[in-house]
């Protein structure tokens, strides 16, 4: 009967010290990775949000613009009706012409 | 062999570490050399009171081109917090803020006094700071000052569409939620969830990987697009004004919409108020009277009386009857407007003239059950719009068996409908006999970029085609004839309206003699209308009829929107005409 040995051609600490420090260097890399994700997604999501802010602020001064236009007397502004309006009968829909 | 794969694995080992220590050198840098900067950046990112930045969705009014216009949107700026526990300087730090925060910040008193709560370490003193402010503060970097990202909901057009759009406060609870119009109706696309801004990718990955593939708040969070039109919104909510304003009524109110899908362009009641400033407004201007308040309407009801009797088959429109100026029913006495007998006159002379005894003649025709019945399929249930709170139509004289009830309802009196339902019941004579469902907004744009067109379709058939042709006809005459003694008839475009004049209850039983609802509804063109408008001002001082206080205001909304929509004109078809 013989006794069946298990023969490493190499040292077994070098080798789990390895793995422990690639373990250790892609944890701190993946936290920085997930850090940066947060970090960046929080600042984009609030840049859009200053956009859209910016944007209201424009759509507050059209709407403003539309009352200002609603509210206008275009008598009292020097202007007078037409005296002629003219009309033109609705086109047909259909593509065949 | 063996000696070079031991070099390998040393220079894999060194790589390794070389990499760690970058990492590690890196860290040092960001956390301690410029620790302080990163500091005030995460200061700012800091989700304020626990709950994240305050975050909404949108609500669109459309333009007529399609553009879509912001009448509800997010408002961006900082607020500045103090730590009691590291304020140094109080009266310096009150004074740095108040350079750029007075109108918001605590009163000098106040300040002092939250500076001693020294168990706290986190007080609101100033909100709304614009960009530029909150930077500059925080780049004084006080001691114990820190300057904040804040959202806020902001209304572009500040008044505009007031009522329907409703406002967002925090209620009963400490989240902020919608409380009226459509911020509450479609409180459930338009709020967002309390979650992060962000997600931990790889925490999700493990623990629950079907949300990140699939996310159910897509499916649910969005925008809404509103039938609103900003232009038109703005000139009924002008025109309301003024009406209420000359006449000194304790309110008005109006609603335009096409009558064949529902789609309300524009629906406004004066007093407004300014969404962007809640502090000193009346909290009673909240609700919208347009969808919650029942009134007695007058004599838009008449057209609705002739069409059930039309469509019933108890009356043609060349039925006559003899106008005798005043009856008697119940020992009540029921007079025309003038008390005034015209003797034997034809069907459309009771819409023309806008007669009650022709009024209360047609609904004894009708009998109570059908005329019951009519108005029950009309005014019996909600319209179901999409705003909260709808209020329901006190139909209650049609219960009883007194006639002289059924008799006033015919002329719109002893019966209080919304606004919204009237519209709906009118409108199905300007719609071939069909009611539709009215309805604020058309579609919700989803998170996920999906446009969700929302289902308005349901029509209720409640009159035939040709007994809401026979009407309109009489009110189509009504305004070419009668209406501003026919001068308002406008010769390329056939308009359908009605005026109505009801007196107000007295709270005693009775009715006052001089104080009246005045209501005037109207739609064009009449036989194929775009749009269907209905008009009011409650206890108009000094003026006794619609047709004077709201036919202007109506025939000038008739030609803004001929002009607007470039409606082609339906009769005449003359190249040039008068203006």
């Amino acid at each position: 009967m013989r006794n069946k040995r298990f023969n490493f051609s190499f040292s077994l600490l070098p080798f789990c010290s390895g793995i422990v420090a690639i373990l250790l260097v892609s944890y701190i890399g993946l936290i920085a990775v997930v850090m940066s994700y947060a970090a960046l997604t929080v600042e984009f999501s609030q840049s859009v949000r200053n956009d859209e802010s910016k944007v209201a602020t424009l759509e507050s001064e059209y709407l403003a613009s539309v009352a200002r236009t609603a509210n206008t007397n275009y008598a009292t502004a020097g202007y007078a009706k037409p005296l002629t309006k003219l009309f033109v009968r609705v086109q047909s829909a259909t593509a065949l012409r | 062999m063996r000696a070079q794969f031991r070099s390998r694995i040393r220079l894999i080992l060194s790589l390794i570490v070389c990499a760690a220590f970058f990492i590690l050198l890196r860290l040092y840098f960001i956390q301690v050399v410029q620790g302080h900067e990163y500091v005030q950046k995460a200061d700012r990112q800091f989700a304020s009171g626990g709950n994240g930045v305050f975050d909404r969705g949108s609500i669109y009014v459309v333009r007529k081109d399609g553009a879509l216009i912001s009448a509800a949107a997010l408002s961006t700026g900082f607020l500045v917090a103090i730590n009691p526990q590291t304020l140094t300087d109080p009266e310096a730090a009150y004074a740095a803020i108040a350079v750029v925060a007075s109108s918001t910040l605590l009163s000098h008193d106040a300040f002092l006094a939250v500076t001693t709560k020294k168990n706290q370490v986190y007080i609101e003193v100033a909100h709304r700071l614009t960009d530029e402010d909150g930077r500059a503060l925080a780049a004084r970097a006080i001691s114990g000052v820190h300057v904040l990202h804040e959202n806020w909901r902001y209304y572009p057009g500040g008044s505009l569409a007031a009522q329907s759009i409703g406002i967002v406060s925090y209620g009963s609870g400490d989240v902020l939620a919608g409380q009226t119009g459509l911020e509450a109706k479609y409180d459930g696309t338009l709020s967002r969830s309390g979650d992060l801004l962000y997600k931990n990718f790889f925490a999700e990955l493990f623990s629950n990987v079907g949300n990140l593939l699939v996310n159910a708040k897509d499916a649910r969070e969005g925008n809404i697009e509103t039938t609103i039109e900003p232009e038109i919104q703005t000139r009924l909510e002008n025109d309301l004004a003024k009406v209420n304003e000359r006449y000194s009524s304790k309110e008005s109110g109006g609603i335009i919409m096409d009558p064949s899908t529902g789609a309300i362009v524009a629906l406004a009641s004066y007093p407004f108020y300014n969404e962007n400033d809640l502090q000193n407004v009346d909290p009673t201007l909240f609700g919208n009277p347009l969808v919650e308040h029942v009134y007695e309407f007058g004599s838009i009801m008449k057209p609705i009386t002739m069409t059930s009797a039309l469509d019933a088959g108890v009356i043609t429109p060349e039925t006559t009857y003899t106008d005798t100026g005043c009856i008697t029913v119940d020992t009540k006495s029921i007079c025309n407007w003038d008390s005034k007998a015209r003797g034997v006159i034809p069907m459309q002379q009771i819409i023309v003239q806008s007669l009650n005894v022709g009024a209360s003649w047609i609904a004894t025709r009708l009998g109570q059950d059908t005329f019951r019945e009519y108005f029950t399929r009309l005014f019996g249930q909600k319209t179901g719009i999409d705003l909260p709170n709808e209020g329901h139509a006190l139909l209650g004289n049609l219960s009883k068996p007194q006639q002289v009830g059924y008799d006033t309802a015919a002329f719109g009196q002893g019966i209080a409908i919304t606004p919204i339902q009237m519209i709906r019941a009118l409108g199905a004579i300007a719609n071939g006999g069909m009611m539709v469902q009215p309805h604020l907004v058309s579609a919700v744009r989803l998170d996920s970029g999906i446009v969700r067109k929302l289902d308005w379709s349901k029509k209720t058939p409640v009159f035939s085609a040709t007994a809401a042709r026979e009407t309109t006809q009489m009110m189509t005459a009504l305004v070419d004839q009668k209406l501003e003694g026919g001068k308002a008839m406008i010769s390329t475009m056939s308009v359908a309206a009605k005026t109505g004049t009801a007196q107000l209850i007295d709270g005693h039983g009775g009715y006052f003699s001089d104080h009246f609802f005045h209501s005037f509804v109207g739609f064009f063109p009449s036989y194929n209308p775009r749009f269907i408008i209905l008009l009011y001002t409650n206890d108009p001082q000094h003026v006794e009829y619609a047709s004077e206080t709201l036919d202007t205001t109506f025939l000038g909304l008739v030609h803004f929107l001929i002009d607007y929509y470039q409606i082609p004109p339906d009769r005449g078809f003359a190249t040039t005409t008068p203006a």
